[in-house]
This record gives structure tokens, sequence and C-alpha cells, in this order.
């Protein structure tokens, strides 16, 4: 009975390992395929012969290593602003009272709940105003810091113990010690978390990129992906090794930190 | 030297009995943040109201025209069928859910590898919406790919995964649980191991089904958890659009959704403020259904 049930559980997890796996298997193998098995009717799983040229051809074919740049440098200053703004912003909010914390708060927390597809146009338009549209810099500015950042870290500093302050501030600690060599620490596994959410969400985003670059040069890798569905019908192999090469940062990412995402997003949410 | 100076800021308030130190300035060191914050988040959502109110013309001055934008909007055709196509994508909530919480159940009963099957469940929300829609796009295809070769095989049959109406719509839900399920399970993992196995136990002991479990011990403690990934997969249904963008680009416009439309209002067609007034709607359905998702949740209490 005990032995049924358990083989039964291993079966349906298999199952969605299958599931959650096969796309993204299916992608590498196409990756791999060279160009005369690519449109073999029945599709084979495996490539007969395996070859590494489509992940060369890509870089000729397309700019990819300027998307690439790109995509790179805008997550790069959007995870390190939402961290660095984030967690002090966040511990000021949990430590410190001082004037106006209730509507620094209060506009946290309205921003939160703004839906960016609401905000997109008014944003086209002050980036428009602001000359920092077709620019990876109205990329970046608009997402440096987020209430939901300020907001995640803020839980973070709560649910430290108020002992640890009490001695710190006994040692003669300044608030910026306190802070940066004492209590940031501390919160490691939500700063982690914190990364590893932006990093997915903007390496990943399309809409907000689709509508402020325009020329070609300026593109991330999304737009750049998508660009290339529409023109390069026929090399599905191009787009697959492109695609991979893309995903590459997110799966590592995934396999070394997953385990921080569920302590960090778990202090954010108490 | 420094450090001396800092110190002396803080000891009065500490040797005053404050609970924590209590410096006003600290507002001026929060101005940056708070301007990105007003610049980018709360300046435009006053702006997204305002705008709707007026014609805007990127060279004239721009018109006030009223409430002209939300008649226009709701003797519009498209507006109703994106809007009913937006409702229905909120199908994905309750299977997302349920889904997650059954796996999450089973994982936590197995004890063993739980890390690994939920890092490997994760690997399908990291991967972004684009890349995931170029994969889906070609395991749909309706003639070479291996979904309707499969189909064709043992039931001789083909499905229009991608062109037919109800059908696209049904291959963009599939895409996007399979992109969400490893999230909301991770959070709802994270729930579980919270509430006390004891309840669970006994249960087990008088023979109460998998199901039974489920419905009867496992939700009503879990509340506050099922809320939230009601809330935050009901709102990512609504405002759907890059899965559109990228696995459907070629169907009609009453084969889309809201935030589709808003795009195609303002960045095709360039009517910035009737695209606006879409995205009140948005805004209004999104915060809508958050309320009543918390609501219907409070309520069962």
């Amino acid at each position: 009975m005990r032995i049924t049930k358990l083989i039964i559980i291993n079966l349906i997890l298999l199952c969605f390992i299958l599931i959650a796996l096969f796309p993204f298997l299916w992608l590498v193998s196409t990756s791999l395929k060279g160009s005369e098995e690519i449109f073999q009717f029945p599709p084979k799983l495996l490539p007969e012969k395996l070859t590494f040229k489509n992940f060369i051809d890509v870089w000729q074919a397309i700019p990819f290593g300027k998307y690439y740049l790109n995509s790179f440098i805008v997550t790069l200053f959007i995870v390190i602003g939402n961290l660095f703004l984030g967690s002090i912003t966040g511990f000021v909010l949990a430590r410190l009272n001082f004037r106006f914390k209730k509507l620094l708060l209060f506009i946290v927390i309205v921003s939160i709940v703004i839906p960016q597809e609401m905000i997109l146009i008014p944003l086209y338009l002050i980036l428009l105003n602001l000359k920092l549209t077709d620019n990876l810099l109205g990329l970046i500015l608009p997402s440096l810091v987020s209430g939901f950042s300020i907001f995640m870290m803020r839980q973070a500093f709560s649910s430290i113990p108020k002992e640890i302050e009490d001695s710190a501030i006994v040692d003669g600690c300044s608030l910026f010690v306190l802070y940066w060599k004492i209590m940031l620490p501390m919160t490691k596994p939500s700063l982690i978390a914190l990364g590893l959410l932006v990093f997915i969400a903007t390496w990943g985003d399309f809409l907000f990129p689709l509508i402020i670059l325009r020329s070609q040069e300026n593109y991330t890798l999304q737009v750049g992906l998508s660009y290339m569905t529409g023109t390069f019908v026929d090399n599905f192999r191009l787009i697959a090794a492109g695609s991979v090469l893309s995903m590459l940062p997110s799966i590592l990412l995934t396999i070394f930190l997953s385990r921080y995402f569920e302590k960090g997003i778990f202090s954010g949410i108490k | 030297m420094i450090k001396n100076l800092l110190c002396k800021k803080i000891y009065p308030y500490y040797n005053s009995g404050m609970k924590y130190p209590n410096k006003n300035s600290i507002f001026f060191f929060l101005i940056p943040v708070l301007t990105f914050l007003l610049i980018f988040s709360i300046i435009p959502a006053l702006m997204a109201f305002s705008i709707s109110f007026f014609k805007i013309n990127f060279f004239e001055n721009s018109e006030f025209i009223g409430l002209k934008n939300f008649v226009k909007l709701f003797s519009d055709k498209y507006f109703y069928f994106t809007l009913i196509n937006s409702l229905i994508y909120l199908l994905i909530t309750p299977v997302l859910t349920l889904l997650s919480l059954s796996l999450a159940m089973l994982i936590k009963e197995k004890q063993s590898g739980q890390e690994f099957y939920r890092t490997i469940y994760f690997i399908p929300v990291v991967t972004p919406i684009i890349i995931a829609g170029i994969i889906w796009r070609y395991i749909f295809n309706e003639d070479s790919g291996i979904l309707n070769y499969t189909l064709n095989l043992f039931f001789n049959q083909k499905i229009n995964w991608l062109s037919s109406y109800p059908e696209n719509i049904l291959s963009v839900m599939v895409v996007t649980i399979w992109r969400g399920f490893g999230y909301y399970l991770v959070i709802l993992f994270a729930g579980l191991m919270t509430i006390s196995r004891e309840v669970e136990e006994a249960a087990i002991l008088d023979g109460a089904g998998f199901f039974r479990r489920l419905f009867q011990i496992i939700v009503p403690q879990l509340k506050p958890t099922i809320t939230l990934v009601l809330v935050l997969s009901s709102s990512s249904a609504i405002k759907l659009f890059t899965e559109l963008y990228i696995l459907i680009p070629g169907a009609p416009l009453s084969h889309k959704t809201l935030v589709y439309y808003l795009y195609h209002q303002a960045f095709e067609k360039f009517d910035i403020s009737y695209g606006s007034t879409i995205g009140i709607v948005v805004f209004l359905l999104t915060a809508g259904f958050s309320y009543l998702n918390i609501k219907l949740i409070e309520k069962e209490k």
C-alpha cells in the first residue's frame, strides 16, 4: 500500500519533470541539428549529427553580441539599483522613525499596486520628453528602484531582533555601519531572492523595451529574438541557438540560487 | 574621527529611551528614491487618468475632450472582444492554483529530493516569455509541429492550435500554465511547511483521500498563501500580452487581449489617449479582481 502510493507520487512528479523540461530539451536538440535536419518529417527528437555551427552562425547572422551586451548592461544596473536602493530604503523604513515616514510607506505601497500596463503610455511620454527613448538609459531609469523591492527588504529588516540593533548602538556604530556591516548580511536570503526575481523580470522583459527601443543596435535579447522570428522564418536552428544562449544565465542562476528563493520570498510576504 | 561624530548623533536618542534612533534628516537621503518612485510610477499613474480626457497631438496643443474616449470605448466592438478574451484567460487562475497546490502536497509527502523537484519546476519560470513562445510555437506548429504529428499518428487528426479561435486561446493558456506552475508551487510549498502535520496525519489514519484532505484540511489552513497566489495569477492573466505577441502574431484583433488592444491603439495606431483609456480599464480589472479574491477568501473564514 505504502509502496504503490510512493510509486504513483513519483510517477506524477516525474511526469511533470518531463513536461517542465521537454520544451527546453527540444530547443537544445534543435539548436544542435544541422540545416538539412531541421524540417525533417517526422521530427526527430535527437540530432543525427551533432553540430555547434548554429551557435557560431547566430553571432554572424544578427548583431547577437550587441543584443546580449545590451541585455546584460540593462539587467546589471537594474539588479544593483534595486538591491542597493531597495535595501537602504527598506532598512530606513523598518528601523528608523522620521518625519513623513508614513507618507513614504504609502507611496511605496501605491507604486506596488499600479500595474505596469497602465503607466506604459505616460511613461513613454515622460521618456520622450526626457529624450530617453531609443536609449538604454530610458530602460534602466524607470526600473532602477521599485516599490516591491523596498517593501520586500523592509519586511526582511523588520524581522531582525531589536537586541542586535541595541548592542550595535551601544558599541558606537554609525547608522551606515549598522546597515552595511551588521543588518545587511543578515538579510542575505532576501537579498539573493530579490536579486533573482529582478533578474528574471528584467532579463525576460519584453513589452517595455519593445516600446522604448527603436533602432536595432539598441535591442535587448528578447526584442532582438522576437524581431528575428519575424525575418528568419526558415532559420529556426539559428533562433533556437540564440534562445539557448540567452537562457543560459537564467538557468545557471536558478540551479545555484533557487534554494534562497523560497526563504527570501517568504520573508517578503509575511 | 568621522565615526565618532556619527556616533554622537545617535547616542542622545538612544539615552533618551527612544525605541529606534530618530532622525528627521534621514528624509533628505530618501529624496532620490522618492523622486524615482514619483516620476516613474505615481505621476505616470495620475497622467494615465488625465491623458484619457485629452486628445494628444504631438506637435500642437492637446485638446480637452472629456469623456469622449470612454463613450467610444463602450461602443467599440473590439474592446468587448478583447475584454472577453482577457476574462477567459482568468480561467488559468483556478487551474494553476489547484495544480501547483496538488504538486506541492505530493512533493511534501515524498520527503526526499524536494529541492530537486522545485528547482526543475522552476526552470520554465525563468524562461523568458519570448523564448517560451518561440519553443511552443514550434511545438504547436500545425504542419510540422510535434504535437500534430503525434495526434496524426494515433488519432489521424489535426488541430489548428494557433490559427483557429478557441484553440489558440487554449494554446496560450498551456504556455502560461507551463511557465507559471513552478512559481506558485514554490510559494504554496513554503506555506505548506508552516501548517501542522498532525491534523493531516489524523485524517490519513481516518482514511481521507487526497482530494478530501486537499479541500477540507489544507485549503482552510493555507488561506493567506492561496489568496496571494490567486491575486498574483489573476492579475497576470488579465495583463497577458507577450505570449500573444510571439505565439499568434498574425491572428486578428478579436483573438487578442485587452493589453494587446492597448498596445495596438497606442503604439501601432498612435492613439495615445485612447490607449490610456484602455489602460484604466486594465487597472480597474486587476484592482477589482485582487479585491474580490481577498474578499472571497475572507468571507469563507
